[in-house]
This record gives structure tokens, C-alpha cells and sequence, in this order.
């Protein structure tokens, strides 16, 4: 309950928008003039201005719809941008919390906590928390799956 | 580390062998070049007179020995793990780290297994023995090259069998096999799931049994195989298995009550399934692969074949025989085959555990815990909803390879189906509940449109085959749609709920409210527009999700909320999750 509303969401996909645009930036020249060689030079162009709106969009649409909450022991997780998913998994049923932290997440100070259940429709990953957060939320999770333990299956 | 050996390889093998090793350390470590000695484990406190393979488990290392293969003394024996030297250079050292095992048996796979393993690697030896044959002729340098590459399949069975054992040691089963490295592998008994005993025909015939451990591990890595014991041991190994796990009752045999014994005339429901259908053509297929590997050897050049195709494209009357032939071969050889897999299918219960056994050739026995099974499938195709008969699956805990494990019957009338789905699980009477009416139209839109494209591609490229083709398809696409539709539900009767999908293969699976671990609801693109969303209940059994297919947005959370309504509740207090809020 100490979290319930109160954490809701967080910094997610400022940093995606980062990674998003230097991704597209630096790999339209590397890949395609591999194979569509130079007098298709004006597709990276054609091809960043398509999608230079999502670039700008995804993140902010994915730091609108990215929730989520931890309530009566349930964690409920919503992610997606075109497509939406939302889960819900039963703190008695998870079997592992994972907390992991890519390059771009430690350069941010951001983390991502995985939750395990013994589906994978059960399972989900909460990208974007900030890292203390993420940290206390695996911590949490873990000792109230191992206190209200059951077989989780 | 610091091992004096000379041969490296010798070093690399010795360092992780010792602490896993499975002398009981009372035994003396063997001495130097002993390692028949090790095989021999006759003398050990362990397998002394209780085991019935003791005089054979003495009998064959000085078979092996005298092959020739085995130097009295020497490490260059081709298998370093068993060479004995590295035992010698680090005298008793970890030893001390093995639990002790007193009073636990060390077993050895039946003895029998030597007869059974060079048999079984003929097919592989088989086209070595023919390109020896084809490079050599018929000389005896052949015959010996021949008989060496046989002699030395025998030893390495003979190693094999010899350097693997099994113990139950208190509450974990241990399989120790020390050919080229050593491995423990450790399996608590309270992991233990189900035990699976099955026999091939080569098997049966030496009385002999393979057993499986199923422990619910995701990688079939992990599970346990005792390939070769005889049926007495394996029998007594699965009570000794199964006595601490939960399902101990179906070992101790008890009362046995068989539900199911497939009558011989479901076997001709069989064939419907489709899969086997395709059996001759998996048999054209495994001789077509046989025939390019020939060629390899008899050198046959593509200009032949195409002459041969070009022969048979000359006489089309004899590709209309093959045609015909093959049409006939497909129900016969698919009964014949499915017959052979499902031989008198037989569903007990037996104390606490499902027992389902089956196969002519290959008797297979599947025990499954009752209290992991979770739900059942029902599973039928077109052909088979029109006879009027039905597939049935148990939905398991912890099954690897469900398909095939957890199958409860084989082909048969939906009645019985029902019948021992009741039985098994609890009936489920409860009518589905269809899906909006937005459903239809996207089922319609999914069937029909991807090929409509490609007729438009079609048109588009003035490509008339692939317009027609499109075209055809989208208009199947119709019918298919409608009936996928029409088959799209979901219920809940207080206990299980239930979701069905698909037309041409139409599943319907009935699952415990208890089993299920987590919902995702999924909403693409298209079906936020339409107002439907995919409502997956995360089961931690079968295949692991199992999904109402566009249900209503509110209609979806409804019914997760029914069957699990102190997860979903608190979030529908607060404007539904689908609103962006």
C-alpha cells in the first residue's frame, strides 16, 4: 500500500526517445546503402522524414500509456504504443523479480523489473522505472510473494 | 590443477571429476589404471547381492577389456574420463565432499542395454559400413575395418553403460555418468512430477523399459532418463521414485480404476486428425532423404534425375498411378500408424495419479498427478467435428511435452470425451457466451483481407494466376471467417471458465479458476477501434495462455473480474484500464 497511486509512472521513454533517434540517425546510412546501393540514396531521406513523427511521438505516447501500480498485491502493468497490453499478475503467483539496468538505463539512472510467473502470459516487465524505485518495488515484491507463497502454478 | 599427469587431456578430465565422483567413500579410491575395476563394482557395499545386475555389472568390463581396447595400465584410452589415473594422483582428496550413501543402492542400467545399443547405432554406422564397403570392395582390410568400427560401437556401449549409474540417495535420485566428462545430475523426489515408463519393440522383446522423470523443468535437459532397465526395475524404481512424491498412491498400485479402454473401432477415427494423413508422405520424405544421401555414395548427377523426371513427364499415366496410389496409401498407412501409436488406449486412476497407457510396438505408460491437472482441451479439425468426434488433453502443471503426455484419449466421440473430461477434471456444462458482433466482422476482415490484397496485388501487377488466386482464397476467406466466429466463446460456471477459438482446428479449453497465475489483456490497433480486446488468462500449465479472442472491452474485464474478482476489482474501481486516462 505504500505505493499504491502515489508512484505512477515515471521518466520512461525520455531516454527511449534518445535511443529511438540515435538509432535511426546512425543505422539508416550503415545498412541500407549495403545492399540499395547509391542511387537509392534518398530513401534514408524519405524514410526519416516517415518516421521522424513517430519518433517524436512513440515516446511521449509510450510515457502516456506506460503505468503501473502495485494494489492489494496485484502489480498491474500496462505497456504498448500502437498495440496495448495490460497485465495483471497476483503477487502470490510470482516466482522471480528481476531487476536489470541496460547501458542507456544506467546512463539515465533508470531500470527495468521483470516479473515471472509460471506463464508467460502471467509475466511482464515494467520498463522505465527510476532505479531506486525499481530496486524497492523487486525487494517488495519478493517478500510479499515469499510470504503469501503458494504453488504458483 | 597442479595434476603431474603428462597428457593434458588427462589433467582437464581429472580436475572435475573427483568431487562428483560416486564411489561411496568407504571404497578405497581404485588404484592406477583400474577403472575396469571401477566397473566392477561387485565388490562395493553397495550393489553387492541386492541387485540383480551384479553378476552382469561384473561380467562385462573384462568384455570390454577384451576387445583390446582397454590397456591394463595405460591412459591413452580413447575416453580420458575413464581412464583411472587421475583417481591415483590425487589421493582421496574431495572424496570426503560425497554425501555418503549408506544403505542406498548404486544401480547400473540392465546389462541387457549391450545387446540393445549396438542395434540401435547400426543406422548410423550404417552408411560408414557402406562407404567401407564401396571404397574397399569386399577385402578383408573391409572386414576388418568393419569389424572394428564394430567392436568399438560394442566398447563404447559397453563404456557407456558402465560409467552411468543411478541412486536414490535419501531424498534425491542421482545420475552419474562419467563418459568424457562427469555429471551429476540431482533430482529431488519431491520435484518429481510423474514417471514415465515406455518400451520400443526392441525393448520389449529383451523385457526391458526406458523411464522418464518428469519434473516439471522447463528444458528437457533437466529431466531424467533411465534408458534400458528391466521392467521389474523400472517398476520398482518408479515406486521408489514416486514414494515421496505426492502421487506416491499410484506407485503402491492400490485400487485401479480404469475409466477408458478405447474400443478397437475409435481407432478409425484416427485419420481425421489430418497428421497422420501425412504419414506417406513423411515416409516418401525420410526415403527421399536416404536416396540424396545414396547419391553422396553412388555419385548419381542431377543430368540423371532430370533425365528420369523428364522420362516420367513422358508417361503422365504412371504419375497418375503414383497420385492414386499415394491417395490410397494416405488413410490406410494413417490408420495403420495411428493404430500402432494408440493401441488399446487405456485411462486408469490409480490412487491419486492418471495412468494412461497406449502403443502396440512401443507401450508407452503416462502417469499424471491428479492434483496438477488444471483443466482439460478439447481439440477438433473440421473432418473430425463432422464425425462427431473429438481430441482430449489434460491441461498439466509442470508437463513438458504436453502434447503428447497429457493426451487423456485418442480420437473419440465427443460424448465419451466429455464423459471422461467429467471424470478427470469436472464437467463443464456451462454454454458460452459469443462474442460481440464486432468480433465477426474482424474475424471476417482477417480471413478475407490479407488475400483480397494480394488479388488487388494481383490486378495491380496484371498478373492474372495471382489475382485469381487471391481472389479464391478471400472468398474461402468468407465462410472461414463466419465460422471462426461462430465458434468464438467464453464462460465461466464458478469453478473453471472456459475460452474457445479457430474453425478449422477449433480448441476449446476448460481451465480452474485456482490455476490461473496472471491475465494480459491485449488490444492491437484494429481492435481498439472496434472495441474488442484479447483477454489471455496466464495458466502456469499447459500451453500457458489461454486466450478469449476479442471479447468486448468491457465485456473482457467482466470476465476476468468473475473468475478472479479480488484481482481485477480494485483497478475496474477507477475508470476502466483501457481509457487513457
Amino acid at each position: 500500500m505504500w505505493l499504491a497511486e502515489a508512484v505512477f509512472g515515471y521518466v520512461l521513454m525520455v531516454g527511449a526517445a534518445l535511443l529511438v533517434a540515435s538509432w535511426f540517425g546512425g543505422d539508416e546510412v550503415s545498412w541500407l546503402p549495403g545492399w540499395l546501393t547509391a542511387n537509392l540514396g534518398w530513401l534514408p531521406v524519405a524514410l526519416g522524414a516517415v518516421l521522424a513523427p513517430f519518433v517524436v511521438l512513440e515516446p511521449f505516447r509510450r510515457y502516456a500509456v506506460h503505468r503501473w501500480e502495485l494494489r492489494d498485491d496485484v502489480v498491474f502493468a500496462r505497456s504498448g504504443w500502437i498495440n496495448r497490453e495490460w497485465v495483471f499478475v497476483p503477487v502470490s503467483r510470482i516466482q522471480t523479480v528481476d531487476k536489470k539496468q541496460g547501458w542507456l538505463e544506467r546512463l539515465l539512472g533508470l531500470g527495468t523489473l521483470e516479473i515471472k510467473t509460471a506463464s508467460y502470459a502471467g509475466s511482464s516487465s515494467i520498463k522505465g522505472l527510476e532505479y531506486a524505485v525499481a530496486a524497492r518495488l523487486a525487494e517488495e515484491l519478493a517478500h510479499r510473494a515469499h510470504e503469501l507463497r503458494d504453488d504458483a502454478t | 590443477m597442479s595434476d603431474p599427469v603428462a597428457q593434458p587431456r588427462d589433467t582437464g578430465e581429472g580436475v572435475p571429476r573427483p568431487p562428483h565422483d560416486p564411489v561411496p567413500p568407504v571404497a578405497p579410491p581404485p588404484e592406477a589404471g583400474a577403472w575396469p575395476a571401477g566397473g566392477a563394482d561387485g565388490p562395493r557395499p553397495v550393489s553387492a547381492g541386492s541387485s540383480p545386475q551384479a553378476p552382469g555389472a561384473s561380467a562385462v568390463p573384462p568384455d570390454a577389456a577384451s576387445d583390446g581396447e582397454v590397456p591394463p595400465n595405460g591412459p591413452p584410452w580413447p575416453y580420458p574420463g575413464s581412464g583411472g589415473t587421475p583417481h591415483a594422483e590425487e589421493p582421496g582428496t574431495p572424496y570426503g565432499s560425497q554425501p555418503p550413501s549408506f544403505g542406498f543402492p548404486v544401480h547400473r542400467l540392465s546389462p541387457l542395454v549391450l545387446l540393445l545399443d549396438p542395434v540401435r547405432m547400426l543406422p548410423s554406422m550404417f552408411i560408414p559400413l557402406v562407404g567401407v564397403f564401396f571404397f574397399g570392395g569386399f577385402s578383408p582390410v573391409s572386414y576388418g575395418v568393419a569389424a572394428v568400427i564394430f567392436a568399438f560401437s560394442v566398447a563404447y556401449s559397453a563404456v557407456r553403460w558402465a560409467t552411468f549409474t543411478y541412486q536414490v540417495v535419501g531424498d534425491r535420485l542421482e545420475l552419474t555418468r562419467s563418459l568424457v566428462s562427469r555429471s551429476v545430475r540431482t533430482i529431488p523426489l519431491e520435484r518429481v512430477r510423474g514417471v514415465d515408463v515406455s518400451a520400443s519393440l526392441p525393448h520389449r522383446l529383451l523385457g526391458l523399459a526406458v523411464l522418464r522423470v518428469d519434473t516439471g523443468a522447463s528444458g528437457g535437459e533437466q529431466e531424467g532418463e533411465l534408458d534400458g532397465l528391466t521392467l521389474a526395475e523400472a517398476r520398482r524404481v518408479r515406486t521408489l521414485l514416486l514414494r515421496q512424491s505426492p502421487a506416491r498412491t499410484a506407485a503402491s498400485g492400490g485400487e485401479s480404476d480404469v475409466i477408458t479402454r478405447a474400443p478397437v473401432r475409435w481407432l478409425l477415427f484416427g485419420p481425421l486428425s489430418g497428421a497422420y494423413l501425412l504419414t506417406p508422405f513423411a515416409l516418401l520424405a525420410s526415403a527421399a532423404g536416404l536416396v540424396s544421401q545414396l547419391r553422396g555414395e553412388y555419385a548419381v548427377d542431377p543430368r540423371s534425375a532430370w533425365r528420369f523426371l523428364g522420362w516420367m513427364g513422358d508417361r503422365p499415366w504412371l504419375v497418375a498411378v503414383a497420385a492414386v496410389l499415394i491417395l490410397i496409401a494416405m488413410p490406410l498407412f494413417g490408420t495403420i500408424m495411428y493404430a500402432i501409436f494408440n493401441w488399446g488406449f487405456t485411462l486408469r486412476v490409480q490412487g491419486s495419479s492418471l495412468v494412461a497407457e497406449r502403443g502396440l510396438f512401443t507401450r508407452r505408460t503416462v502417469t499424471l498427478e491428479r492434483r496438477r491437472i488444471r483443466g482439460f482441451e478439447l481439440v477438433d479439425s473440421v473432418l473430425e467435428r463432422r464425425a462427431g468426434v473429438a481430441r482430449l488433453w489434460a491441461i498439466v502443471a509442470g508437463l513438458g511435452d504436453s502434447t503428447t503426455r497429457g493426451q487423456l484419449l485418442p480420437v473419440a466421440p465427443r460424448a465419451a470425451a466429455g464423459e471422461v473430461a467429467g471424470r478427470v477434471v469436472g464437467p463443464f456444462t456451462t454454454p458460452l457466451t459469443r462474442h460481440p458482433p464486432a468480433a465477426r466482422r474482424r474475424r471476417l476482415f482477417r480471413a478475407t483481407a490479407p488475400w483480397a490484397l494480394v488479388a488487388a496485388a494481383g490486378v495491380a501487377l496484371a498478373s492474372i494466376p495471382v489475382a485469381v488466386t487471391g481472389l479464391v482464397l478471400a472468398l474461402a476467406g468468407i465462410p472461414l471467417g463466419l465460422d471462426r466466429y461462430r465458434w468464438l466463446g467464453h464462460a465461466f460456471d464458478g469453478r473453471r471458465f472456459s475460452v474457445r477459438e479457430g474453425s478449422l482446428t477449433r480448441r476449446q479449453a476448460v481451465v480452474e479458476r485456482r490455476a490461473v497465475v496472471g491475465w494480459t489483456v491485449r488490444e492491437s490497433w484494429f481492435q481498439r477501434r472496434a472495441g474488442l480486446v484479447t483477454v489471455i488468462a496466464g495458466v502456469g500449465a499447459g500451453s500457458g495462455g489461454y486466450p478469449a479472442k476479442d471479447i468486448g472491452t468491457a465485456e473482457g474485464a467482466e470476465f476476468a473480474r468473475t473468475v478472479t474478482p479480488a484481482w481485477i476489482t480494485p483497478f475496474l474501481a477507477e475508470p476502466h484500464p483501457g481509457r487513457n486516462t
